[in-house]
This record gives structure tokens, sequence and C-alpha cells, in this order.
């Protein structure tokens, strides 16, 4: 069993929100003129990682099915004369590097995944075993319009980030994985997201040998 | 962490073909249209033979993995107990490329990361207990890393780290959009006015948990120096950060170094300079300027090449490089490993992400 | 008065980097246009280098092509000069 207290909680749910009007409502946690390069999702997560500070001895770990819907579709149709800006930006992990790196943050582990139905799992536990006191555990997505593919973006956006400690305070809650002789099992980004954003416990078989257990005080 | 078996797939072959080609100088890359079957600047690639850069309808390159998949050693794989770590910076995205231009359906289940690992799951008859892990040019070192800190809670008895990039002109433009995928061939750590990276196809797997190979991972290090996208801290502190841990593991041992050394000018005079300072004593080889950066996989690709190096005793030098080099540490010829007792594996990517491992006996 | 092809960068400046609050006007001609003022960093130095591709048929070769090109607008309207084909207006 593995298990951290929950400290802090950030929450976004824009929906179907469009880009610039993100842009307009979160500008003012960024320095000026920082916001023109981020992308929707790298704002959301911006707004999430607001309180949490990460020092160069944390460790993040960050999960997105869809990464960097946007940027990925408009650098496809910038080609022939590929734009740099939107190669950078659409390479997972770039909307928490936004983030860091608008901030000079260093840290010591940064930890991305992608995936669907066991992302949670995996996410959770990469968190969950990583020796940091501190541990940044957050994820998202944005949303987009992207006609004749529908397997390239995400219906909403949403981003949340959870601050994890292994140092004994009591927090929001605990965040815990169990090992289990389930071969099946499956907790996809969304259904996390909402059971955080409504502070409901979960306790289901989220991989193959993996429980996992949130609960709230 | 033990290593059960470890190889790699690049244009020359498996890790010992590989090997081979780069003891005998040969290099991989060659000139190729940046644009694939739309033209456009000739920049050095590598590609798997009889490969075109641009994207089929199943991928062209499906088959390769086929192969490297048939050598993983027989496991209960994506099961409760036996996770797969599959790691790329590309996944299936020269799929969404090929969509993009001739809007086949067919290209549409391959071009997601999620999509594609589980076309790949489905083919080797994996679990789903496989782990996702995306972090551009240190996709792999992160994989090896979680892999690792499974099997050391106890939670799986054997671990699979499976990687793979193959290049197409979604990530060649970008590169190149970059200005440093450019016309010259990669030079790396060569002292010289302008620099070019190459880009290579690239997979490869590691099986950690059991002995078997004879080799195995005595530390892992990750930093991330979150300065820029696409340079690092002027001064080198990153460098710094991610070299000082391995340093201290590898105490007395004597070393040599397979580092990132892509061909740029900036990133490969801090990176040499920074392991000059750590590791005074220890040559410093990089394979890219022969099989190209083959970008997510490149710390796996590189590792059973670096293993085939200490089992036959003869490490391959800097192939494309000549002096006079950033530092003189770097070997731009080939060298005996006997007398090393290990070597240091380091990656770069994106955001001034830097991973090492230290590879020892067993 | 104005060098055309300077205004016509700054222009450019603007709007390819989607600097919203900066009149094309207020650009130095001979100030550096990446690390001061304008915050521009060495991404929007290359994206300027697809604009300038673009709009002027000039080539870039590599990065340090590029920095030397792009140390402000008038080297880079000096880069343009030398480099442009003969049939591009410039005006």
């Amino acid at each position: 069993m593995i298990e951290r207290e929950i400290i802090l909680l950030g929450i976004e749910d824009p929906g179907s929100e469009e880009l610039d009007a993100t842009r307009t409502r979160l500008r003012g946690l960024f320095a000026k003129g920082a916001t023109r390069r981020m992308t929707q999702l790298g704002l959301l997560m911006g707004s999430v990682l607001e309180p949490m500070r990460a020092s160069g001895a944390d460790t993040v770990v960050y999960a997105s099915k869809y990464g960097e819907s946007r940027a990925l579709r408009d650098y496809l149709a910038s080609f022939p004369s590929a734009s740099p800006t939107l190669f950078q930006t659409s390479i997972h992990p770039s909307a928490v590097q936004q983030v860091l790196v608008a901030r000079q943050q260093p840290v010591r582990e940064f930890l991305p995944l992608a995936g669907d139905a066991q992302i949670v799992a995996h996410a959770a536990q990469a968190a969950l075993l990583a020796p940091a006191p501190s541990v940044v555990f957050c994820g998202g997505e944005e949303c987009i319009a992207w006609s004749d593919n529908d397997k390239a973006s995400s219906p909403a956006a949403f981003a949340f980030a959870l601050l994890l400690s292994n140092g004994g305070a009591r927090g929001l809650g605990t965040l815990r994985l169990e090992a289990c002789d389930d071969g099946a099992g499956d907790l996809a980004l969304p259904a996390f997201f909402a059971a955080l954003r409504g502070r409901r416990p979960l306790d289901r078989i989220a991989a193959p040998g993996m429980r996992l257990i949130l609960e709230w005080r | 962490m033990p290593i059960e078996a470890a190889d790699c797939r690049t244009p020359f072959g498996d890790a010992r073909a590989t090997s081979a080609a780069l003891l005998g100088g040969r290099r991989a890359l060659c000139p190729c249209p940046v644009l694939g079957p739309d033209g456009g600047d000739l920049v050095p690639l590598a590609l798997l033979s009889a490969r075109a850069l641009g994207e089929t309808a199943p991928p062209g390159w499906l088959p390769c993995l086929d192969g490297l998949a048939a050598g993983i050693p027989q496991g209960p794989w994506g099961g409760p107990r036996h996770p797969v770590f599959m790691t790329s910076s590309n996944f299936g995205v020269g799929s969404l490329f090929a969509f993009q231009r001739d809007r086949d359906p067919r290209h549409i289940e391959y071009c997601m990361p999620y999509s594609m690992s589980e076309v790949l799951r489905q083919r080797f008859g994996w679990g789903s207990n496989v782990t996702l892990v995306s972090h551009a040019c240190v996709s792999a070192h992160i994989g090896l890393l979680l892999a690792s800190r499974c099997l050391r809670s106890g939670s799986a008895e054997r671990a699979l780290v499976f990687t793979f990039d193959f290049i197409s002109p979604f990530v060649t433009a970008g590169f190149h959009a970059l200005k440093i995928l450019n016309a010259g061939m990669p030079a790396p750590y060569a002292a010289l006015p302008t620099g070019s990276i190459g880009l290579g196809d690239g997979a490869a797997f590691a099986v950690l948990g059991r002995p078997g190979s004879g080799f195995c991972l005595s530390a892992q290090t990750l930093h991330n120096e979150m300065h820029h996208f696409t340079a690092n801290d002027p001064a080198g502190a990153g460098f710094a950060a991610s070299l000082a841990p391995v340093r201290a593991a590898a105490g007395g041992r004597r070393v040599w170094l397979k580092g990132h050394g892509t061909g740029t000018l900036e990133a490969g005079r801090l990176e040499a300079e920074a392991f000059a300072r750590h590791f005074p004593d220890s040559p410093l080889v990089s394979w890219k300027g022969s099989l190209g950066h083959t970008l997510g996989s490149c710390g796996l690709v590189e590792l059973p090449l670096a293993i085939e190096a200490m089992r036959s005793g003869r490490a391959p030098g800097t192939v494309g490089t000549a002096p006079p080099c950033f530092t003189d540490n770097v070997a731009t010829e080939a060298f005996s490993t006997a007398g090393f007792d290990g070597a240091v594996i380091a990656g770069n990517a994106f955001g001034g992400a830097h991973a090492s491992l230290l590879l020892g006996h067993d | 008065m104005s060098d055309p092809l300077n205004s016509r960068l700054k222009n450019l400046i603007v709007s390819t980097l989607k600097l919203e609050d900066v009149d094309p006007a207020s650009i130095p001609d001979d100030a550096p246009l990446i690390g001061s003022g304008l915050d521009l960093d060495s991404i929007d130095a290359l994206e300027l280098v697809v604009a300038v591709e673009k709009e002027f048929g000039v080539k870039i070769a590599s990065s340090e092509e590029s920095r030397a090109a792009l140390a402000s607008v008038s080297q880079l309207a000096a880069y343009i000069r030398t480099h442009a084909p003969s049939d591009r207006s410039l005006g």
C-alpha cells in the first residue's frame, strides 16, 4: 500500500470555454505578455498550479490523454512553412512546461504520462512512489473543434492539481494505491476529475493489480 | 537494478549489428528531403531500410517492432505484476501528419499515443498494465526510472520498458523550423561555427528485475531546468545538477561516458564541459553522428549498445566528429572498455530536461 | 523618414508574434530584437525567420545565421536586401 496526504487541490472546469476567453480570464495570473504563446491547456495548468510552488527538490507528475490538441492542429495547418512555435508547443508535456518555464522554476523530477483507461492509476503510482517529500500530481485536457478526427481532442476542457505530501501533516484527504489480484481495471481522467471536483470518494480497480482509493476529510 | 535482457533496432539492425557498424565508423544518416514525398531542403536522416519518410496505414515500421518484440523474454506482460512502460516522444504522430495530408481515415487509429499503444498492446498480446511515458528526448530514461521504482517497491516481479520513435515530416519539419536540423551532417562535440542534428529511427526494449545480461542500473537521476523550451541555462547549472548525483554514485569506479551529443553547438559545449568537470578522466562519446537522434527512444536505444561495448571490450568513438572538440575528453575514435567498471548514459530534452543512468556489472 | 522596409518589418513582427499591446512604430530600428524591450526570445526569432522566408523569399540556413540576421530591425532589413531574390519587392 502506498499513500500520500492531499494538502492542496486546484480545479479548473471551463467546459467548452474558447481559448480567447480563457486567456482573458486567467491572464492576471501571469507576467505581462507571458500568455501570448500559451495554449488553453497551459493557461489552465497555470491556474491550478498557482498555489503549488514546487521546489527544485520536488516531483511533478502530469497526465493528459490528448495533450496539446490545438497546437497540434494549428501546427499541421502551418505546413509547408512549419511554425517552430507551434511545433515546440505541440510536444507533450508542453502545458506544464509553459507554466514552469514562465516561473523559471526547476524541478527535480518531471514525469509526464499519456494514456487513457489506466492513466490515472499509472500517474498515481508514479506520484506515490516518488521519493520527494512533496509531489504535485496534475493533469487535464483542452477542448477544440477538430473536424473529422474525433480521436484527437477532448470533448471538454478541465484541469486539476493535487499537492501530495508524505510529511505527516493532515490535509484535505488521502490518495492511496493498494495491490490486488484483479487483472482488469480502469479509471480515465474525466472520471477522476469529476471525483476531485465534487470531493467525492473513489474506491475502484483502476488498472491491473491496482486499487485506487481517494478519501476526503 | 538487474537488466535481464535488452536489445535495439536501428537502420543497421540489432544491437550487435549496430555496434559493429559504429565500430566501423559507418553513418546511418544520409541526406533526405525534409518533407519526405513533398520535397524540401535536404537534411540528415537515418530511416529503416526500405522505409520512406511519409507514413502508410498501417505504419510501415510496425514489422520492425514485431522483430524487436520477438526477442523480449517471455512473460505475462501487461499483467498485474509484469508492467510494461511504453515510451516515445512521437508515438503515432506521423500518422496524424499523414491523415492531415491525405485525409485517409485509416491513419486515425494510429495517430494518438493512447490509440497507438492500444494497437501495439493488442498486436503483442499484452495486458492493459501499460504505462505510457512521453517527455520528449528523455522519455526512455523516465520509463527505466519508473520501472525500477515499481520493482523496488515490490509491486512487480519483472518490468518491460519498450520504446520506439520513427521519424515523420511532422518532426523533421519542426526541427528544421527550429534551425537545428540543417543540411550539414552532425558532428557531436566538435568545435565548429555551425551545428546540425540528424534524426533517426530507433526502437528498443529492456527487461528489468532479474539477472540475465550481466549488467545492472545502479543509479538513475533526473533534473529539469525549466529555464527555456529550447535552451539550457548558459551557466551549465542544469548539467551540473544532473551529473553530481551520478558522480557521487559512481564513487571510485572508473566509468566512460555516453553523452547526449546531438550535434548542436551550445548544448553540446555545455554538456562536454560539464562531463569534463565531473568526470575529468573519462572518455566521452556520442553515437548520434551516425545513428541520428532517435528522440524519446535514445536513452534505451543506446543502452544495449553500451552493454555491447562493455561485453565486447570495445566502445565505438564519436562517429562523424574530428578534432578540435569542445573539450579534450571527447573520444573521436573507438577505445577499449577493459578496465572500466561501467558507463554513464545521459540524455537531455526540451525544457532543459536532463536524465542520466549508471550502467555497471551485475 | 522611416525606411519603408523597416516599417514593413515592424508590422510583420507585431502581427507574427501577436504583440497585441505594441505599436509597430515604437520598435527602434537599431535596438536588439531579442532579449530587450520587446521581451522576445529565440523561439520568437525563429518564428520571425519563417515569416521573413515566406514574405521575402529569403532563406536563413541555421540558428547561428538567424541570430546574426535578427540582431535588430536594421540588421534584418540589410540581410533581406542582400539575400532576397531580385524579383521581390522590398518597399
